[in-house]
């Protein structure tokens, strides 16, 4: 009687067998598949350098990357969040959408008791910068963790201070000095009687990420987006000094720098056109080391913190983190994926293959894959270190997106003279109080 | 007895068949098998037409709930008092208001134009009619993105060709006003060719015997095309006039690609705009307000034009 119970027992579990194993981390047989959504700048270098590495470790996890533009990455990840059964099990976010995401309950909270019985016990938490881990973080709650760490940096051609007769910009550099060298960093190297080599080029084009550069100015300057209560805080002297400030930028930038964004200062950077750029730290690889994309070498090319304000020097955070949706089957197997690449090994993997920047201190602090990897990850550290003393990152709210398109068109309005600083920062705070509210 | 006649009208009077249905039967039966034929397309049109619109609507008086993305409680006007309250949605009509003004009579007015010029029999035109239709087929991002480069005041070769003639240099994309021309120039490049296409075919249509009594009445050139061809390719023109302007009142893909809207809110266009508050703000109640207005805009503007047009035909 007790050989057919057990032999009923048996036949009762057997299609529970293959559900079981798609929890758990797959067998050869049945691989278990984690998908992810990405931005399509990275996630096929991903897919190609990355998960072959995981997959020496966890044979039956098959990890496949989807990757969509930019531009459309959010609103795709929500509705697929928001749906009964989303497709995706990992979702990798830009830095402001983790409370977005948190709100409408889409992400697992990653220190929560179901994860934390599957993550291995020297996975060190502590190891992580606080600035970097904090974009993962919404009211206390970890849902997301760093796995392509970014900071706006200024990137400075040695070559054009020298022939300029300047000495090199050093991180103590105030913004004072910084025009002060711009004017001499104007030049006309071919004897035609017009310039062809100027001081800056950064973002100044009508788009979320141009307030970035006036925010970093602000915050160097002692000022903030917002207040302890939740309120705009931006709409003073400060705020209107710094953004001055930003537009000056233009008076020593290349001709037609006011529609420049992203991809038009590297390229004037890479060009040798410009002497300083203001950009993310992680294109310093495509910029100074890779000849196919850059004129320049890794010699000539110095990185650091932006200027310093009245307070301290500037950056601004922006981090690509990475969380498990929270209706996943596929929990065991999303987890060993993230666990690995954000590990201590993970990382530097990541670092060596994909040239993602770190946010581990021991990977900052140690010997890094590539010799030019030591000057950056050190501006990278004291980067990190700056953002988390000045809170340089953007708002933090699941309304952030449209605070930062409401940033976006005052600041492109006081840049191209529409309005005066003080006129465009007091609009942007009445409409994002709104928008908070 | 029958007459003749009576045979005949005899013949010709329906034959009473007892089993036949009913008259109001037959209506029925036969109203059934119509709608079944139309059932398909109509409810393909409402699946892919109405619904869509309607949804937009719905949201437009809701308050969007993002964790189900749908419309959550009915809020009445809100929205809408909150667009029209806000300065950058009249902003970027009034942006709209001044590409369309531009764009459409030079698109229009170039289309016909060069329609004219090559409407005489010459070898390789096919050829021409044939790389005419190249921009209309390149990807309007692609397009912007093209033209970018060529307008970019550091790199672009347009810059050095006017520099060649003494012209320049011109921050295309730095200057409100250059900017806005930039927009109009590469909408012009990719739409011109579609009027003229349009305007060929309209030209090959044309009476011949008109022209040639034109000719043997002495006409010049002139007043043939002004006299003779503009009056009778008016019906024509304002159905093109039309047709562009309704895809014109959508573009916004070009100003995304070339200049973002900027500098500052130069070439921010209406649906731009709408783009942005909902893809990028997430405010999708806001912006199926703005969507439902400009729709009901477009919907009046064109009837304006359509009777405008109707009575230049009646006109001429």
């Amino acid at each position: 009687m007790l050989a057919g119970m057990a032999g009923s027992l048996v036949l009762a579990a057997m299609p529970l067998a293959p559900a079981l194993a798609q929890e758990g981390l797959g067998t050869a047989e049945e691989p278990v598949e984690v998908r992810i959504i990405a931005n399509e700048a990275f996630a096929n270098s991903w897919q190609t350098l990355l998960v072959p590495e995981f997959n020496k470790k966890f044979p039956n996890v098959k990890v496949t990357f989807d990757g969509v533009p930019y531009t459309e990455l959010l609103a795709k990840m929500m509705l697929d969040a928001t749906s009964p059964q989303p497709e995706y099990d990992i979702l990798l976010v830009d830095d402001p959408w983790v409370p977005q995401l948190a709100e409408i309950g889409a992400l697992a909270d990653l220190k929560g008791e179901k994860v934390a019985a599957l993550t291995d016990s020297d996975y060190d938490w502590d190891d992580f910068n606080a600035a970097p881990l904090a974009a993962g973080d919404w009211k206390g709650t970890q849902y997301a963790v760093p796995v392509r760490s970014n900071v706006l940096l200024r990137f400075y051609n040695r070559s054009l201070y020298k022939a300029a007769g300047l000495p090199e910009p050093t991180p103590e550099q105030t913004w004072g000095e910084f025009f002060a060298d711009a004017e001499k960093l104007v030049r006309d190297t071919n004897g035609d009687g017009k310039a062809d080599v100027w001081a800056v080029d950064t973002y100044f084009v009508r788009e979320p990420l141009t307030p970035t550069i006036w925010q970093s100015i602000l915050n160097a300057n002692g000022g903030s987006l917002l207040d302890g209560s939740g309120a705009p805080a931006f709409a003073n002297e400060i705020g209107a000094k710094s953004l001055e400030t930003h537009k000056r930028l233009l008076d020593y930038a290349p001709p037609g720098a006011l529609g420049h964004g992203f991809s038009d200062s590297l390229q004037a950077f890479r060009q040798g056109l410009v002497a300083n750029l203001f950009n993310w730290g992680s294109v310093y690889k495509s910029t100074a080391v890779d000849p196919k994309s850059t004129t320049l070498t890794v010699d000539e090319v110095g990185i650091q913190v932006l200027p310093v304000g009245d307070a301290h020097a500037g950056t601004h955070r922006g981090i690509w983190i990475a969380g498990i949706s929270s209706k996943t089957e596929k929990l065991e197997a999303s987890w060993a994926f993230l666990q690995w690449l954000t590990s201590k090994q993970g990382e530097s993997v990541n670092a060596s293959l994909a040239g993602s920047f770190p946010a581990r201190k021991s990977t900052l602090t140690g010997t890094p894959a590539e010799p030019w990897l030591g000057p950056v990850y050190q501006a990278l550290q004291h980067a990190y270190e700056t953002a988390a003393s000045g809170e340089m990152w953007r708002i933090r709210s699941p309304k952030s997106d449209a605070a930062q398109q409401v940033l976006a068109d005052e600041i492109a309005r006081g840049l191209a003279g529409q309005a005066t600083a003080e006129e465009a920062l007091a609009t942007a705070a009445e409409k994002i109080a709104k928008v908070l509210d | 007895m029958m007459t003749e006649t009576d045979k005949t009208a005899a013949r010709r009077a329906p034959v009473k068949n007892p089993k036949r249905p009913a008259p109001r039967r037959g209506r029925t039966t036969d109203l059934m098998v119509r709608w079944s034929f139309m059932f398909p397309a109509v409810l393909l049109l409402v699946t892919l037409l109405a619904y869509p619109i309607f949804y937009t609507i719905d949201i437009s008086f809701s308050r969007f709930d993002i964790a189900t993305f749908g419309a959550a409680e009915f809020v009445g006007w809100d929205n809408y008092r909150e667009v029209i309250g806000d300065y950058r949605f009249w902003e970027s009509l009034k942006v709209t208001m001044i590409y369309l003004a531009f764009a459409l009579p030079l698109q229009v007015v170039l289309g016909f134009g060069i329609a004219y010029l090559i409407n005489v029999e010459w070898a390789g035109r096919g050829v021409i009619r044939a790389l005419f239709i190249i921009p209309m087929v390149v990807a309007p991002v692609v397009a912007g993105g093209m033209w970018r480069m060529i307008l970019d005041p550091l790199w672009g070769i347009m810059n050095y060709w006017l520099g060649l003639i003494g012209v320049g240099p011109m921050d295309w994309f730095g200057d409100p006003g250059l900017a806005m021309a930039s927009i109009i120039i590469i909408d012009t490049w990719r739409w011109t060719p579609f009027i003229v296409l349009i305007a060929t075919a309209a030209l090959l249509a044309l009476p011949k015997d008109v022209f040639e009594a034109a000719r043997i009445d002495g006409a010049n050139w002139w007043s043939t095309l002004w006299s003779v061809a503009v009056p009778l390719l008016v019906p024509v023109i304002a159905a093109t006039f039309v047709i562009r302007w309704l895809g014109a009142v959508k573009m916004f893909d070009i100003v995304l690609a070339a200049t973002y809207g900027g500098p500052g809110k130069a070439t921010n266009v209406i649906n731009l705009f709408i783009y942005e508050e909902a893809f990028r703000s997430l405010r999708f109640a806001e912006s199926a307000a703005m969507a439902v207005i400009v729709l009901v805009l477009t919907m009046v503007l064109t009837g304006l034009f359509l009777r405008a047009s109707r009575k230049l035909e009646e006109l001429f």
